[in-house]
């Protein structure tokens, strides 16, 4: 079975596995932790905690940052 | 000009400066400077996973200006709530500019659910800002549920008219308990320094400075009538009369009066 995780709404496939935590799925992505905010299914992850929270298949992960706004 | 304060803390400058729709975050960051804001807002998107993500927030000294997260997007006080509380873990900042604005044509904001979404976030410790219509019960009621200020708006957002909606602000100014920020719409300085002599507590402009031809140059100005517009105020302005009152005096004419 593939490894999929739903992120920011769309379908992602990791072919050599799920990352094994928040934090390493952000690595992967080149993201800095810095400067983003995480939600999985719904429940708020604090930055935190990103390095200690084991993703599981099929969780749907939302990505979040700072833009302009008025 | 006295120092305007919202939950305890003191601002001196009655700007507020939206950081939306600039064309750089440098040019960003010089325009909150010449403004000399210490109220800035922004919005929470998702990240980008494809692409660079700029990181617009270090930008911005948290120790200078106040950050104030916004709920742009949310259609309903679920969706608000669910913002806030997002902002709040991503920058430590209890503080929201709370907007609810289910058409995406005009932006008016649904009085009803931010009332809701208002009682929710107060009672978990939230600094609530709310963007509102000039309507003088939703400003009464959400002033009672416990918000830091209301903020009505002059005009559609982004759209320049100005105030619009005067004579509704004018009522929520004369029976507010808590600062009256006029938020939306302000496209000129002289809409600005008008809210201001009228009596409200600060502005939040954003569109009118950031599509400025030069931002920088725009915030400078907007800056001054802010000023002017409250000290005008503090200062109390002179009566309006229906017939002339003449400046000059109306004796030693260089003529001969029969």
């Amino acid at each position: 079975m593939n490894a999929i995780l739903k992120i920011n709404g769309q379908e992602k496939t990791f072919e050599g596995g799920l990352p094994e935590t928040l934090a390493v799925l952000l690595d992967n992505l080149h993201i800095d932790q810095a400067t983003v905010v995480a939600e999985i299914d719904g429940r708020i992850i604090e930055r935190k905690d990103f390095f200690r929270t084991v993703l599981a298949q099929g969780q749907a992960i939302e990505l979040i940052r700072f833009v302009g706004g008025g | 000009m006295k120092p305007l304060i919202i939950a305890g803390k003191e601002f001196v400058s009655r700007l507020f400066i939206g950081t939306g729709k600039f064309a750089s975050i440098q040019l960003m960051a010089r325009t909150i400077e010449a403004s000399g804001s210490q109220m800035v807002t922004v919005a929470l998107r998702r990240v980008d996973i494809e692409n660079e993500n700029d990181n617009m927030l270090a930008a911005i000294d948290r120790t200078r200006y106040q950050l104030l997260p916004n709920t742009s997007g949310a259609r309903d006080a679920d969706e608000a709530v669910r913002l806030s509380r997002l902002a709040r873990a991503a920058s430590g900042i209890n503080w929201v500019k709370l907007e609810v604005t289910p058409d995406p044509y005009y932006l008016l904001p649904d009085g009803e659910e931010t009332l809701k979404a208002a009682t929710t976030l107060v009672k978990e410790g939230f600094v609530v800002l709310p963007y509102i219509s000039a309507d003088p019960v939703l400003a009464k009621k959400l002033q009672d549920a416990g918000c830091a200020t209301v903020m009505p708006l002059a005009s559609p957002i982004g759209s320049n008219q100005g105030m619009k909606t005067k004579a509704s602000i004018e009522i929520i100014i004369e029976q507010a308990a808590v600062p009256v920020v006029v938020d939306a719409g302000l496209g000129a300085p002289s809409h600005a320094a008008e809210a201001m002599e009228m009596g409200a507590d600060a502005v939040l402009v954003n569109t009118a400075i950031a599509t400025a031809a030069n931002p920088v140059e725009m915030a400078r100005a907007f800056k001054m009538a802010v000023e002017a517009g409250r000290i005008a105020f503090e200062t109390g302005l002179a009566p309006k009369y229906k017939t002339a009152s003449a400046s000059s005096p109306l004796t030693g004419f260089l003529r001969n009066e029969p």
